[in-house]
């Protein structure tokens, strides 16, 4: 049967995966990706390591390690830093997904004499006319298809997906049955570089952070900042905002960045329309198929955690759309991602630039 | 498995196996205690103590067990930190438990110097002798390195600091029972040894002394190899040390030329079909059995992964934490750019190998690199 190389990272979803590919009789062999280089307490890299390693002794796997930490830096991190800079949030998990597990870690897999590769994402696959549809995962609450929307045909034509169709808590069982000791292994959750550690320190360390002042609607400055590149539309914790400043005793939420001026503009309370908009723009357009789909029915999602909502595009350009929302979207962050799908097929994705 | 990787452990010789399991088995008493059963224990110890002290021409009260090499190298140079201001002179190619410790030590005052090697990772002397200062109390250079094999001129070296009150430490973890190991002929000081890499058991190093004045205690707490090194002796792990020592000096001329004719053999025939490579080091002046080689074009992770596949086991870069392949600092320091650095296998023969094992090996390589 043909040789499948998994992707493990010490984690169950995809300790589970190569477990699944080796009942469904495939010559499986996994890879232990290094991206980040970090002494600090705050990397897993040796405790992930070795949970791979338990997992293959089980499985009766090779486990071979490869370090992609200079592509990483050059082609994931550098971006990362540079929409900061920009007062943008960038998402670098998407970006490390189409740089370097479904690019360079797919192209050394296939060296390496793999058919595909495998990973632990909460998505599926399904061939339509020698197409390949990149369909979300069937738990609702884990699917992953927003972080691979930028996927092309090739790079989804040799992947497999193998938990794609199953429950979290059924991955979990999965792992216990098989002995892998990290079958109760918390989720890694934020930024894989970043991990636990506070953000603001991490961040800290690679640009320099520009105080400035906090505004209200009026332009009555009530308060002050450490740097834009701290805060994100719709924050609502750390803005040191004192009560009795504002009109109501309702929390502050950063509605906008004025980056010329270096000032964040908040308003207050969760209803505060300015944090509600209708319509974006956005760059970057990728099509899982290549061109933009003709469906009936068009929803997008416009950060992980949103659910994806009814929307038109109109083309500004060839590289500029904008997406006209049925109903108005909560915290539209530039930098973040706009996700298209037709019920459950995902078709792709854009940049946010702007939101009206 | 085809095990060409010596130079990273060897496996245990059987003699030593048989002998460690039965001092495990039999001798249980502390080597401290004055009863039959400690003193038992403590004869075990002196006997290997002298096996060592045999194999490298050194006296027995001149040996202290270890936990390994890099507990010897360490002890060395934690012994400079309580002397004001001391220099320790080292080059880029030594082994991290030199490097890593300096780098450590730095803040807690210890100055060093790192001189540079030559392409060929021979260090330069001369950078060496004019990086003395009269607050240079050790030089400490590796006898053989342990990624390109080049052995370093320590009669040389030792020439150029003799009567300048200077210590002089050398790291000999990859030589004995490959080269000539005599602590009277390289008149050092100090030399670090693992039992691991010579087809003895894993944990268990030696540290030549030659003055005992002139180190001081690494681990406190007990009375044990003369106050340097306190703590219960591991005796098996001992007697196992210089009984491995002893058998690998016995036939060190068959056994060094052995070595040398699997390395030769192995890299004309690899010369023949892929006459690409570059060979890593000195060529003359390198131990028998190592050889470090760059197949431009090809990824060091991929053609490991897929020796592994047949059951071939070489090794590459340095190894770390998660098994991942980074560019080696040694390659670099003799002049390998980035490219060919990641694409450099160390091959290391060891005295169980065959001709015919080493057929095998170029019959697969020949096959990866699609010859």
């Amino acid at each position: 049967m043909s040789r499948i190389v998994v992707g493990l990272s010490g984690g169950v979803d995809s300790a589970v995966s190569a477990s699944l590919l080796l009942e469904q009789g495939y010559d499986v062999e996994a890879i232990f990706m290094k991206n980040w280089e970090d002494d600090s307490e705050y990397c897993t890299v040796e405790q992930d390591y070795k949970d791979a390693l338990q997992v293959c002794d089980i499985l009766k796997i090779p486990l071979r390690s490869v370090n992609f930490a200079k592509e990483y830096w050059d082609k994931v991190f550098q971006h990362f830093l540079e929409e900061y800079k920009l007062g943008r949030t960038p998402n670098p998990d998407i970006l490390c997904n189409s740089e370097i597990k479904f690019k360079e870690f797919l192209q050394y897999s296939i060296e390496l004499g793999a058919k595909k590769i495998a990973t632990g994402h909460y998505v599926r696959t399904k061939n339509i006319n020698g197409e390949t549809q990149l369909l979300k995962g069937l738990d609702p609450n884990k699917d992953q298809s927003y972080f691979l929307h930028t996927l092309n045909q090739n790079q989804l034509s040799q992947s497999l997906f193998p938990i794609g169709t199953l429950d979290k808590s059924e991955v979990r069982i999965h792992a216990e049955k098989k002995g892998f000791t990290n079958f109760n292994k918390k989720d890694s959750v934020g930024i894989c570089f970043i991990g636990e550690r506070n953000f603001k320190d991490f961040l800290k360390k690679y640009i320099p952070a520009k105080p400035g002042f906090i505004i209200d609607e009026l332009s009555n400055v009530i308060g002050q900042h450490d740097g834009l590149m701290y805060h994100t539309i719709g924050q609502r914790k750390g803005l040191r905002i004192g009560g009795g400043n504002g009109q109501s005793t309702d929390a502050w939420y950063v509605l906008d960045k004025d980056i010329e001026n270096n000032q964040l503009i908040v308003g207050q309370g969760i209803k505060n329309t300015g944090l509600y908009k209708k319509n974006l723009n956005a760059s970057n357009i990728h099509w899982i198929n290549d061109r933009k789909p003709e469906v009936d029915q068009l929803s997008a999602k416009i950060r992980y955690r949103a659910s994806d909502s009814l929307c038109t595009i109109t083309a500004l350009s060839k590289t500029k759309i904008t997406i006209h929302f049925e109903k108005p979207q909560f915290a539209i962050a530039k930098g973040q991602s706009v996700v298209f799908y037709n019920n459950e097929v995902c078709l792709g994705g854009a940049i946010i630039t702007s939101s009206f | 498995m085809y095990y060409f990787d010596h130079s990273a452990t060897t496996p245990i010789n059987p003699l030593v196996l048989e002998l460690m399991t039965e001092v495990q088995k039999n001798t249980y008493g502390n080597p401290s205690s004055v009863h039959s059963a400690g003193r038992k224990a403590k004869i075990i110890i002196e006997k290997a103590r002298q096996e060592i002290a045999n194999a490298i021409n050194a006296e027995p009260f001149q040996i202290y067990f270890t936990s390994g090499g890099t507990e010897s190298n360490n002890h060395v140079l934690w012994s400079l930190v309580s002397i004001k201001n001391a220099h320790i002179i080292t080059n880029v190619i030594e082994h991290p438990a030199i490097l890593k410790v300096l780098e450590y030590l730095e803040p807690h005052g210890l100055k060093n110097t790192l001189i540079n090697v030559d392409k060929n990772g021979l260090v330069n002397l001369k950078d060496l002798e004019s990086q003395i200062t009269k607050e240079t109390r050790l030089v400490s250079i590796m006898f053989a390195n342990n990624e390109i094999g080049t052995i370093q001129p320590l009669r040389k070296i030792n020439k150029i600091i003799k009567g300048k009150n200077i210590l002089f430490h050398t790291d000999a973890v990859q030589c004995l029972g490959k080269i000539k190991v005599d602590v009277k002929e390289l008149d050092v000081d100090f030399l670090s040894l693992s039992a691991h890499k010579f087809h003895g058991p894993k944990g268990i190093g030696i540290l030549y002394v030659k003055n005992k004045k002139d180190i001081s205690s690494l681990i406190i707490g007990g009375s044990q190899e003369g106050g340097l090194r306190g703590g219960t002796e591991n005796v098996a792990s001992i007697a196992g040390a210089g009984l491995a020592a002893k058998l690998s000096v016995k036939n060190l001329k068959e056994n060094s030329k052995k070595l040398k004719d699997l390395k030769t053999f192995f890299i004309k025939e690899l010369i023949s079909f892929f006459p690409k490579i570059i060979i890593n080091g000195d060529l003359i002046d390198s131990l028998p059995g190592l050889v470090n080689i760059s197949f431009p074009g090809f990824r060091s992770d991929i053609l490991l992964a897929k020796l592994d596949r047949v059951n071939i086991a070489v090794s590459s870069g340095t190894a770390c934490g998660a098994g991942d392949v980074k560019p080696s600092p040694v390659l670099s320091a003799i002049g390998l750019d980035i490219k060919l650095n990641l694409s450099s296998l160390r091959f290391s023969f060891g005295s169980t190998n065959t001709m015919a094992e080493v057929k095998i090996l170029l019959k697969e390589l020949k096959i990866i690199l699609n010859i």
